[in-house]
């Protein structure tokens, strides 16, 4: 007797993984988000570094940043809903706002993606501090608007601040990490 | 895998974006709409990762104390010195209170003093700042196991630190009084004037409505009062401060971005009931003066 359903194909071209190369390649692209996740877990704990709470926001909207221009195999979409989803679950701040905030950063940082590349890391970085100044301004925006009270502009200004600061830090660590891991692929 | 053709494929890969924004979007509403949901599943994450915090503090408490103790050391001959004339001065001390102390019995025996209950508390770890940018709230490893409820009144070692608002089995939520949410009825000590003290999410809390016959006085030490029923009477918070001519704050006791422990007390407030009057007819029925005010509080509280 046949088997009565239909062979299984794979469209892909490529030669089949072995067990190791594809937990390799899971590993490779759950990298970022495991290194936000902790970097979250890291932050909330209570720290003797003032202004913890504000540098939390800047290096994960500079990670999901940096991951969704350079390497979006290692920061799909699902990536930051549910990396915002866990920030404001650990936080006190609205469920979702997070995720939106994040989710907005990852589009646009994906629709630039190839105009980014090709710039000069100056011009990049500038770019980033509007995305990342927006961003704060969004977030001072929406926890004004769920507490319906003015708060003040203070910490967004001194996030946005963080988030220009923290990116070139964040840049170098990352590349020389995909550098490292680029070199591992070739060899 | 699905056998999808490549156009279907790409053309679903362009949907998701704007489906999971949509979806933060409805989670954003949803849980503006049932705060309960929200917050249980906000307890369910805080247990689970409680150990984790937990390691974290223990690891910095840990560095801190071997930086401070490198520190001490260098200056040891001179804290002896200082020390040994502090102790001298301190003995002294030590014997006006004990005979202070044994004059306080012997008057409160004449007087046929009631003593007051000693409350019962426990003593948490602050493992995770959960307050973030624009609220002020911290998490502690203490639950419902341990008898914490909300609505406790959560001190450090000097004074008031907030009020316990959600509680899982191995850890509590505790707003700080200086968060946006945080109203408190308080009491200035020297002219026994009540007034409220609103958190604004800076340092120093704001003092509202206190009489403008009695405003209060720089340097003025700030209880709580046992007005609403959430707190019993004297509860040190912290002294009067002028930032500006006509604006008084609160600078809290607590130093409250280093906070390491936390003591958590049930006063047990709502069981003390007045006892029946006969022929009194009640103004207010007899659970609501001391339960309604707490529990709006504690709703604001939980605002996100």
């Amino acid at each position: 007797m046949s088997d009565p359903s239909p062979p299984s194909w794979d469209p892909d071209l490529e030669p089949r993984l072995t067990l190791g190369q594809k937990l390799d390649r899971t590993a490779r692209h759950l990298l970022p988000s495991a290194f936000i996740v902790l970097v979250i877990i890291f932050f909330s704990a209570p720290l003797a570094i003032p202004g913890s709470a504000e540098l939390l926001s800047a290096i994960v909207i500079g990670s999901v940043f940096f991951w969704s221009v350079w390497r979006p195999t290692g920061m799909p979409a699902l990536a930051p809903f549910l990396l915002g989803l866990f920030m404001d679950l650990v936080g006190f701040t609205p469920l979702g706002v997070s995720s939106f905030i994040l989710l907005l950063v990852y589009g646009i940082s994906t629709y630039a993606r190839f105009g980014l590349m090709r710039m000069n890391f100056l011009v990049v970085w500038f770019l980033y501090g509007l995305i990342g100044g927006a961003a704060s301004f969004l977030q001072w925006a929406l926890a004004c608007l769920f507490r319906l009270h003015g708060l003040d502009p203070a910490p967004a200004f001194f996030e946005a601040l963080l988030c220009i600061g923290v990116y070139p830090l964040l840049s170098a660590t990352f590349s020389w990490f995909l550098h490292i891991l680029d070199e591992k692929e070739s060899a | 895998m699905i056998p999808v053709s490549i156009q279907v494929r790409q053309a679903l890969g362009k949907l998701v974006l704007p489906v999971l924004l949509l979806l933060s979007v409805g989670i954003i509403i949803a849980g503006q709409a049932d705060r309960r949901l929200a917050d249980t599943a906000r307890m369910y994450v805080a247990d689970a990762l409680a150990p984790l915090w937990g390691l974290i503090a223990h690891t910095q408490t840990d560095v801190s104390h071997l930086v401070q103790g490198v520190k001490d050391a260098r200056h040891l001959a001179e804290e002896n010195a200082k020390l040994q004339t502090e102790n001298a001065k301190l003995r002294r001390w030590y014997d006006v209170a004990v005979s202070l102390a044994r004059e306080n019995d012997n008057l409160k025996t004449e007087l046929h003093w009631v003593p007051e209950p000693t409350p019962a508390f426990v003593t948490g770890r602050v493992v995770a700042d959960s307050g973030g940018m624009y609220a002020r709230a911290v998490l502690l490893v203490a639950g419902t196991t341990s008898g914490v409820h909300v609505g406790n009144v959560a001190l450090a070692t000097n004074g008031l630190a907030g009020r316990v608002t959600e509680v899982g089995p191995h850890a509590a939520r505790v707003l700080l009084i200086t968060d946006i949410a945080s109203r408190l009825p308080i009491e200035l000590e020297s002219s026994h004037a009540t007034a409220i003290m609103a958190g604004d999410n800076s340092p120093m809390p704001r003092l509202m409505y206190y009489p403008q016959d009695s405003r209060p006085i720089e340097g003025e030490r700030v209880v709580t009062s046992d007005q609403a029923g959430a707190f019993p009477m004297g509860l040190p918070i912290g002294t009067v401060h002028y930032l500006h001519p006509g604006q008084p704050v609160v600078q809290p006791f607590v130093q409250l971005d280093k906070l390491t422990m936390l003591r958590v007390f049930d006063f047990g407030q709502s069981e003390i009931e007045p006892p029946d009057a006969p022929g009194h007819v009640p103004l207010t029925r007899p659970h609501r003066p001391l339960a309604l005010p707490f529990k709006t509080l504690l709703g604001q509280g939980q605002e996100g």
